[in-house]
């Protein structure tokens, strides 16, 4: 398997077609990452897109090749941001006003509750959630990837879930409480 | 075996990353335990949801959009697209160079400096804003300058009075310590490491920027300036609550987690500088080896002395002599902004210098901007080096006038330097 820096060079290189693998390696991860902020398939599906399409354009300014992934992370916050906001304008024109807490909409995929507490989760977690079961990467690949010891793999996914739980214990209290 | 030692070791037991005796202890103590047996299937049950739903999510397939979309839009984006080869190559040219490396590692701590100056002196004494910090707490910041959030992050984690800072636009890891002033920056590219003195201006520096983050909070609780609400929305992930107050030349806006009050998101606007503190998480645990000061195993240590303890006119002078004379073929640069340096493509590996005396050099060019940065803040400057040949007698290129002093000190463009009286400086 070659590395990110591989393709992102390759393509900085004139093989644009290299692309392909780094969106086949992220487009799990970065789909689990926005589905659960944005809540539904096909928004996600329309804001991954975007953020690997916008990726592919800036390459040039990645100045670290090996962090393509918390790189395209960013990108992905910042569409995922826009198009909220967007949406925010446009239920306001509708002047529908539904409340930031509305039904989430029907398209979700199948566990909207687990994609949204993995959206919550702080940064540093969420990396290595994100990697471990949307990117398929086993402990010592992350330890790699993100040059850290695998203790602390192993540390940082006992707490995310840890986190995760509490998270989705909460949700399901708030549900049973509101009907 | 307890249970918390039992519990701390599930995650690796479920991952299969246990040693046969040490699986054995957690079998047996599963075996005896029903509360670690239970804890063990809550995380089982976790792990088969995420499983689940991390294949349901890879049924979503984007990729043949994707790369339709670029391969349309390469054409009505004819700029943005990667050109070949010269991206890679001033990249690799960058990369390469030991001296690059360091130096733009100087120009990380001074880009944080750019933030501080105008803060300090002001209402809360450094004392009183570091210390929540400096003693008990640990935080994790994203610092970007820039409006656009395209510029370079710089990610620290503090602890204590130790930081570690990476970038995301370098390979190098620097670990601060700020009480002993000194510092370790190591490269896991090129496995080579160099402690560097930071005692004096820099180790405060960076001091008042961590202390930056706290006195905002003061500053925002005993401001007479009228605090705008933003209202309620979602921030960088996070549901939060948003406030903006404007003084003088200055906007600040916050936002903070609604439940527990404290800022995730700062932005600030002072006069056309723009700086974004993000991600910003206090009392995560730290690990002591992220900030240990021991140089990591496997790496090569640069034996002599980096001292970046003071900057000097004298330090200033030899950066615009290196970068006539090597970078820029007689002309001096267009401007000398730490963006620059931090950007600019620096062929230096032309120099053939050995490995010691290129950082020696590194840190010696990083001193000239550090001087220039800190000049920034204090008298005024002028650089007029733009369109400059190196050896010019009659071109004044630079000067400033030093604290205290009634006349300034002109640099030529034949790198002599001399004191001037106000009135006779150039236009």
């Amino acid at each position: 398997m070659e590395t990110d820096q591989y393709y992102v060079e390759r393509c900085l290189d004139g093989h644009p077609d290299d692309y392909r693998h780094l969106v086949r390696r992220y487009q799990p991860v970065l789909l689990a990452h926005l589905a659960g902020k944005l809540g539904g398939k096909d928004s996600a599906e329309e804001a991954a897109q975007e953020a690997l399409v916008r990726a592919y354009f800036k390459l040039e300014k990645l100045k670290k090749p090996e962090a393509f992934f918390a790189w395209l992370l960013g990108i992905a916050e910042r569409v995922a941001m826009e198009q909220q906001r967007k949406e925010q304008i446009r239920r306001q024109r509708e002047s529908v006003r539904a409340v930031a807490e509305a039904a989430p909409p029907p398209e979700l995929s199948q566990d909207y509750a687990l994609e949204a507490a993995v959206a919550g989760l702080p940064g540093a977690y969420r990396q290595v959630i994100l990697l471990r079961y949307y990117g398929g990467r086993s402990c010592r690949q992350i330890a790699g990837q993100l040059d850290m010891p695998l203790g602390t793999v192993t540390k940082t996914l006992s707490r995310a879930y840890a986190l995760l739980r509490e998270a989705l214990r909460q949700r399901q209290e708030a549900y049973e409480v509101q009907p | 075996m307890n249970c918390d030692t039992c519990k701390e070791r599930l995650v690796a037991y479920l991952e299969g990353l246990l040693d046969d005796p040490q699986k054995q202890q957690v079998d047996d103590h599963l075996q005896a335990c029903d509360a670690c047996r239970a804890e063990l299937e809550g995380l089982r049950t976790l792990q088969a949801r995420l499983d689940a739903n991390g294949k349901a999510v890879a049924q979503s397939n984007v990729e043949d959009e994707v790369m339709s979309r670029i391969a349309r839009e390469q054409n009505t984006r004819p700029k943005a697209a990667p050109q070949t080869g010269t991206g890679l190559r001033i990249r690799r040219l960058i990369m390469k160079s030991p001296m690059v490396k360091l130096t733009a590692a100087a120009a990380v701590i001074a880009v944080a400096l750019l933030v501080i100056v105008p803060f300090g002196g002001g209402t809360v004494t450094f004392a009183e804003v570091i210390q929540p910090i400096l003693s008990a707490h640990t935080v994790i910041v994203d610092t970007i300058v820039g409006k656009d959030e395209t510029g370079p992050v710089i990610h620290d984690i503090v602890k204590g009075s130790m930081i570690r800072r990476t970038a995301s636009n370098m390979s190098n890891v620097m670990v601060l310590d700020l009480d002993g002033g000194r510092m370790l920056t190591f490269d896991p590219q090129t496995k080579g490491a160099a402690y560097i003195d930071i005692e004096g201006p820099l180790a405060e520096g960076t001091k008042s920027y961590l202390g930056l983050v706290r006195e905002i909070v003061t500053r925002l609780e005993h401001t007479d300036a009228p605090v705008k609400e933003l209202g309620r929305q979602e921030v960088d992930g996070r549901q939060a609550v948003g406030f903006q107050v404007s003084e003088a030349n200055m906007t600040l806006t916050i936002w903070a987690d609604p439940e527990k009050a404290v800022p995730i998101r700062i932005e600030m606007l002072q006069g056309q500088s723009f700086t974004i503190l993000k991600n910003i998480e206090f009392d995560v645990p730290v690990e002591d080896s992220l900030v240990s000061m021991e140089v990591p195993p496997g790496y090569a240590l640069y034996e002599g002395q980096l001292d970046m303890s003071e900057f000097t006119e004298e330090d200033f002078v030899e950066t615009l002599r290196l970068w006539a004379q090597h970078v820029r073929e007689g002309e001096f640069p267009d401007s000398m902004t730490l963006e620059d340096l931090m950007s600019a493509p620096i062929e230096i590996e032309q120099l053939d210098l050995p490995a010691e005396e290129t950082m020696q050099l590194g840190t010696r060019l990083a001193r000239g901007y550090l001087f220039l940065n800190f000049l920034a803040h204090g008298s005024g400057y002028e650089y007029r080096g733009k369109g400059a040949k190196l050896g010019d007698r009659e071109k004044a290129v630079f000067w400033y006038r030093p604290e205290g002093s009634a006349t300034y000190r002109v640099i030529y463009g034949d790198l002599r330097v001399e004191d001037v009286a106000a009135e006779d400086l150039p236009e």
